[in-house]
């Protein structure tokens, strides 16, 4: 994805304020664990990926590793995932995670033909049972939304997750 | 703080009948004995060469709380140095990959190269007094007690007399290479992703040793949505279990009448491929797949690597792409363990293929797979019910494929062409062999 220009659209841009509603509308859909609904949010073309960050020297000019991901999908794997816990037998999420999905600091940038850059914050609380100690995942995002007819769509989404090693059991969520 | 002996001996006459006291899997002074008498002794698995190919790329992993430098140095020979700095004990490399000829240790700027010695000891005549106070000379970060690689895996043992590491894997090298030697050229390995999960370690690498028994209901899911045809418990019983050396693992059988082509074809293989693992492996390990008709699936390396090959379908046009994952169960506490989990690809492999291969690893192992989210809510959970004072009073019962007289309820396969012992079917065979060798360890002072 090439770099971001400089200046964000300022807040009372319109094109702002849809795609920072649609990020609002997402993770509501999430939230709420209609995962077919947030499906209907994606491109056919989506790509949503979440490299492995990692521990490196200030001047190594990486922190992601350059060659593992812990999400890689494209629709086909991200369908199986939604089908999966459809099924009944994901025991993972049954009885299912509480989960929000903070999302803030958003930014829009204008892009050519009808997409947008898209810049959040997200930070995801999700408690399992009555005994255990809830988990917190948080991260950037970096998503291009595409106008389509039948409104904003995700066609693109990178997630800089911010912990080298995760504290949470699995990742039968989304972020 | 240690169990009393008669308590000790008591766990570990009952694991070796097959019921295991609960509360091993979340008990601190159990843990405090596997420290002290397991992995103070035991190779344990740190890194692959491939990792680290260039002079000067390094890695840091750990051994419970001791932290290592993996380095290749200048003259390209791996090292694995203990990450304490001589002088005051400071994490001389805190970042965990990179590629450096040195590292300086960031409270008195002591230097060492990517060897481990000692090149740089700053104001060393006006602090020291040169040599004759400080000799600067054979000086070395403390390199691991042994190091020893097989098929570039690098394993380290805090044991400065363990034997040969070849010696220690035994029989088991022969299921090793269906992992890490489908070519000459080798695995290359990915990741890993690195995870924490409120579970015990050895129940992972119990599960991955020979728990074909779960497959069927926990992994339920993931044959319903049709990416993964074995895991119904009719194919799932058909598989072998096989105990070798330190090491245990579980296989599924193939269609019946197949050649080695074939065989490695309706697991996803290319040609390309098939005829590299053709040639690159023993007239034996091809009967393995031939005339026993069985191809490995997950299996476990005493005391915490486990690997895992299977082939989920990874498109809707129908493509089957088998993947290898490594991982290892690195105990945190009797309640906590980190997982690191790589993708391995044969070096040599099309590009093509280790995209779909990728694909499939994280679709169905590692910290989003599939798979893997169901065993470790499991696990987890065990851990949870461990940890209580009614664990004490409950042996689970782990006899599986033993009558009541401690016989195998089936006799061992007698034409299977691996080494090892092996049986056909369900049964807790490679759990007890696991676990074995676990109170072997405990027992040892």
């Amino acid at each position: 994805m090439k770099p971001a220009p400089v200046k964000p659209l300022p807040y009372t841009d319109p094109a702002h304020q849809v795609a920072h509603q649609f990020l609002v509308e997402e993770a509501a859909l999430l939230d709420a664990a209609d995962y077919s609904g947030w499906l209907d949010l994606l491109c056919a073309d989506i790509r949503y990926l979440m490299p492995v960050r990692v521990t490196t020297a200030r001047g190594a000019g990486f922190d992601s590793h350059p060659s593992m991901a812990h999400f890689d999908e494209d629709m086909y794997a991200l369908r199986k995932r939604v089908q999966r816990l459809a099924t009944g037998y994901a025991w993972t999420e049954d009885p299912p995670s509480r989960t929000r999905h903070f999302v803030t600091n958003v930014r829009t940038f204008s892009r050519a033909n009808a997409e947008f850059l898209v810049e959040s914050a997200v930070l995801l609380f999700r408690s399992r049972g009555d005994t255990r100690e809830a988990d917190l995942i948080s991260a950037g995002r970096t998503d291009l939304l595409r106008e389509t007819s039948a409104g904003l769509r995700l066609a693109r989404r990178e997630i800089c997750v911010d912990e080298a090693v995760l504290r949470t059991q699995n990742l039968a969520i989304f972020l | 703080m240690n169990l009393a002996n008669p308590q000790l001996a008591s766990v570990l006459a009952d694991v070796r009948r097959g019921m295991i006291p609960a509360h091993v899997y979340g008990d601190p002074e159990i843990f405090a004995l596997e420290r002290d008498r397991l992995f103070a002794r035991s190779w344990v698995f740190l890194a692959h060469e491939s990792e680290i190919p260039d002079p000067g790329d390094y890695v840091v992993r750990r051994v419970l709380a001791d932290s290592f430098i993996v380095a290749r140095d200048e003259s390209g020979a791996v090292r694995v140095m203990f990450n304490m700095c001589l002088h005051r004990g400071m994490q001389v490399c805190r970042a965990e990959m990179g590629n450096a000829s040195h590292f300086r240790c960031p409270y008195h700027a002591w230097t060492y190269r990517n060897d481990g010695r000692l090149t740089g000891v700053p104001f060393h005549e006006e602090a020291y007094g040169g040599e004759d106070g400080f000799p600067r000379q054979d000086q070395s970060l403390l390199p691991a007690p042994s190091m020893d690689t097989h098929n570039g895996l690098i394993f380290i043992s805090l044991d400065a007399g363990a034997p040969p590491l070849r010696d220690y894997l035994g029989d088991f090298a022969f299921y090793l290479d269906f992992y890490t030697r489908q070519s000459p050229a080798g695995i290359e390995l990915r990741g890993p992703q690195r995870w924490r999960v409120k579970a015990n370690w050895k129940i992972g690498a119990e599960n991955f040793a020979g728990d074909s028994y779960h497959t069927p209901y926990t992994h339920a899911s993931v044959v319903d949505i049709g990416l993964f045809r074995e895991p119904k418990a009719s194919k799932r019983k058909e598989g072998a279990l096989y105990v070798a050396g330190p090491g245990a693992g579980t296989t599924y059988k193939l269609p019946p009448g197949g050649d080695f082509a074939s065989q490695l074809r309706y697991v996803g293989y290319p040609d390309a491929m098939i005829a590299a693992m053709a040639a690159s492996w023993s007239a034996r390990q091809r009967a393995l797949v031939t005339d026993s008709g069985f191809m490995v699936s997950a299996a476990t390396l005493f005391p915490n690597l486990s690997l895992v090959h299977n082939w989920p379908q990874v498109d809707d046009a129908g493509t089957v792409a088998p993947f290898i994952s490594l991982r290892q169960w690195q105990p945190v506490s009797e309640r906590e363990t980190e997982v690191l989990s790589w993708f391995a690809v044969d070096a040599a492999a099309p590009e093509e293929f280790k995209r779909n291969s990728y694909k499939a690893y994280l679709m169905c192992f590692g910290s989003s797979g599939m798979f893997e989210q169901d065993d470790v809510e499991n696990w987890v959970s065990i851990t949870e019910m461990a940890s209580g004072s009614m664990a004490r009073r409950l042996s689970l019962n782990s006899r599986m494929g033993l009558s009541s007289a401690g016989q195998p309820i089936k006799p061992p396969l007698a034409t299977f062409a691996g080494p090892g012992v092996a049986y056909q079917g369900f049964g807790e065979f490679n759990q007890r062999h696991w676990l074995s060798q676990w109170s072997d360890h405990l027992e040892r002072q």
